[in-house]
């Protein structure tokens, strides 16, 4: 999928762009808006993140651009303003989606990846994980057929890992992306770990998850190499 | 305390008290001496009648050598008389005086000049006096009239003035009430008071000046807040992302993995007290919406439902005693969330094992509190006194907040103007009380 960045930050641009190339993605870079609005133009994009605050460019105008032009691009908007206003204003323009700055990396993933699945209509494949059947659509777990009582918090969770799977996630951006950024000050490294041992021993009551691992002193992540 | 318009007023009615009855006590006196001068000039006219009377027709009509000493004459009312007798002096008398003098058995009060003149060698004394009885009626209805003439003086114009003492200050009443109202200096009514005093339109100039003033720099210091916090975020957006990525690599090994991840920890941190600002600034400005309606019991239920799995986890009870519940109008839900949820979790963070935190929520005398009460260590007045002050309760906080997170409860309580009390007592525990506004 192409994605094109508009961020007048450059060293943060650079570095979504190292991030979402990993995934996958093919990655355009804008720092200005002019540049942004030329390339949209010029170009097709599956999505555009795109940053407010660009010192040339009113950013809410690049998406009235890009609709008078037709363009099929999503928006996600990307800001530090963050105001409620600016939520409000950007999602009536037909923005997809809004991320205050600071975010996670794996956090715009996870939303890219929602984005899309509501665009092209697709559903998230079920995934294997051992004995295990992550059902994305039904959001449910099945353990050789029997589903698994999870709660929505703990579903989340494992799907957040699954989603990002090898790849360590740490508890603040696990935190961050049930919690969301209003209870930002309340972060306790606690919650993520009371939270993932009583998933964890909600499927270990089916049977073993070797493929659920603690990584010392980081986090949490999903393995699905040494299977 | 007094208000002003009943401080005026009282001191109207005393001052006017004070005036009658200094008025009452020194009026009989005065009177009086009117009164006796009045009388004693008539006496000596009298005399100066009689003594011409006598010059002309001699001492002889009055008092004859040999029969009589004394001569007397009243009238029919007995309230005059005349008396000339002979006496013996040492010396000369001419003096007046208030005696009592029995006539025809009855004792009556006169006023009476005594005179004495010689006549061939013997010597007579001149009595003329007036009764005083009449006088002492007079002075009497003199006294009932101007009494009541008084009373109703001083209720007139008592009740004239408090009249016009309360038009007069109505400007400063509703330059008071301007000033009551308000919780925020740019809530301040900036209409002008109408009036024509010239003390109360400088008054409520300087008001408004001052509330202006005050709005401008409390405008500018949350702007400052809002774009520092702006510029803050911006790098630590760019830092957080080369930690992550960096976190990402595959060829790691253990140790520097923990050093990014405690790297992010603290840009973790950074990005928190920012947002917790930034979050204050927004909300004392005003930028949050307040148009949701939802039930406090059910905010609160979804609270413990997520904080539930850590309190047991801590091995802390999470009690609930929700007797009434509460439809909250012209809110923001997510805040009011926020709200409950850092008194909440703060109180478990707060309490030892097997301990217990109880949420309560009753309705009383028309107003609705929701009550956490912990039985953690407890607060010292001076913790007390700062628990709501940004950053200061860093100290006490073992997690990983940055102790702001009352701060931003207070502040959202504030916003949605719910009453916060908080009792305390050390080694047994402390209780947050929010008390919503009326329940209309």
């Amino acid at each position: 999928m192409n994605v094109l960045i508009v961020e007048d930050e450059k060293s943060l641009a650079v570095e979504i762009a190292e991030f979402l190339k990993s995934e996958n993605f093919l990655c355009d870079l804008a720092y200005t808006g002019m540049d942004a609005s030329e390339k949209i133009a010029v170009n097709l994009y599956d999505f555009v993140l795109l940053d407010l605050g660009l010192p040339d460019y009113e950013g809410l105008d690049l998406i009235k651009e890009a609709r008078k032009m037709n363009s099929e691009a999503s928006f996600i908007i990307i800001t530090a303003r963050g105001a409620v206003e600016d939520k409000v204003k950007g999602l009536d323009l037909g923005a997809d989606d809004y991320l205050p700055k600071p975010f996670a990396l794996p956090e715009l993933l996870s939303r890219i990846n929602a984005v899309a699945r509501r665009k092209f209509k697709i559903s998230n494949p079920d995934i294997t994980l051992g004995d295990f059947i992550i059902q994305a659509q039904a959001r449910r777990v099945l353990c050789n057929g029997n589903e698994v009582e999870l709660t929505k918090k703990e579903y989340d969770l494992l799907q957040y890992l699954v989603l990002n799977q090898n790849r360590v996630l740490t508890r603040q951006q696990l935190y961050e992306h049930i919690w969301g950024n209003i209870l930002d000050d309340q972060y306790d490294s606690n919650f993520i770990d009371v939270h993932i041992k009583n998933l964890r021993k909600k499927l270990n009551n089916h049977t073993s998850t070797p493929w659920l691992e603690t990584v010392r002193g980081v986090g949490y992540r999903v393995s699905t190499e040494e299977q | 305390m007094m208000r002003l318009k009943t401080k005026l007023s009282l001191f109207n009615l005393l001052s006017k008290l004070a005036f009658t009855a200094l008025f009452l006590i020194l009026m009989p006196y005065i009177i009086q001496r009117i009164n006796l001068r009045h009388i004693d000039n008539e006496l000596i006219q009298k005399r100066e009648q009689v003594l011409i009377l006598i010059s002309n027709i001699g001492i002889e009509p009055f008092i004859t050598s040999d029969s009589a000493d004394a001569f007397g004459s009243y009238n029919i009312l007995k309230d005059e008389f005349v008396s000339i007798e002979k006496v013996d002096l040492e010396e000369d008398w001419n003096f007046i005086e208030v005696t009592p003098r029995l006539i025809e058995d009855e004792e009556i009060n006169y006023r009476v000049l005594n005179y004495s003149f010689m006549i061939d060698g013997q010597t007579y004394l001149l009595e003329v006096g007036k009764s005083l009885e009449s006088i002492l009626h007079t002075e009497k209805n003199i006294k009932k009239v101007m009494l009541l003439f008084l009373v109703f003086i001083i209720s007139i114009t008592f009740l004239t003035d408090t009249q016009y003492n309360r038009f007069l200050l109505r400007p400063l009443d509703k330059i008071k009430n301007k000033l009551k109202q308000i919780s925020d200096p740019s809530l301040f009514d900036q209409t002008p008071v109408k009036t024509n005093t010239s003390d109360f339109q400088r008054l409520d100039g300087a008001l408004r000046e001052l509330m202006e003033h005050i709005d401008i720099l409390f405008r500018k210091e949350k702007e400052i807040t809002i774009n520092i916090s702006h510029e803050l975020l911006t790098p630590v957006s760019v830092l957080r992302s080369k930690l992550e990525n960096l976190l990402l690599r595959e060829e790691l090994d253990p140790g520097i993995q923990n050093k990014i991840e405690e790297s992010l920890k603290t840009v973790h941190r950074l990005q928190s007290m920012v947002n917790s600002l930034l979050m204050i600034a927004r909300i004392e400005s005003h930028q949050y919406l307040r148009e949701d309606t939802f039930q406090v019991k059910e905010v609160l239920q979804d609270i413990i439902e997520e904080i539930d799995p850590v309190a047991e986890d801590k091995g802390v009870m999470l009690k609930k005693q929700m007797t009434d519940d509460f439809v909250c109008k012209d809110a923001n839900r997510s805040l009011v969330f926020s709200m409950f949820y850092n008194v909440i979790n703060n109180a478990v963070k707060n309490t030892p094992m097997k301990g217990e935190v109880l949420i309560s929520c009753h309705k009383k005398q028309e107003k609705f509190f929701v009550m956490i009460s912990d039985t953690g260590i407890g607060l010292t007045e001076e913790q007390k006194s700062r628990l709501f002050s940004r950053f200061k309760m860093r100290d006490k906080n073992s997690g990983d907040g940055t102790g702001i997170g009352l701060a931003i409860a207070k502040t959202i309580a504030d916003f949605h103007e719910i009453e916060v009390v908080v009792s305390s007592e050390p080694e047994k525990g402390t209780t947050f009380s929010f008390i919503f506004p009326e329940i209309s």
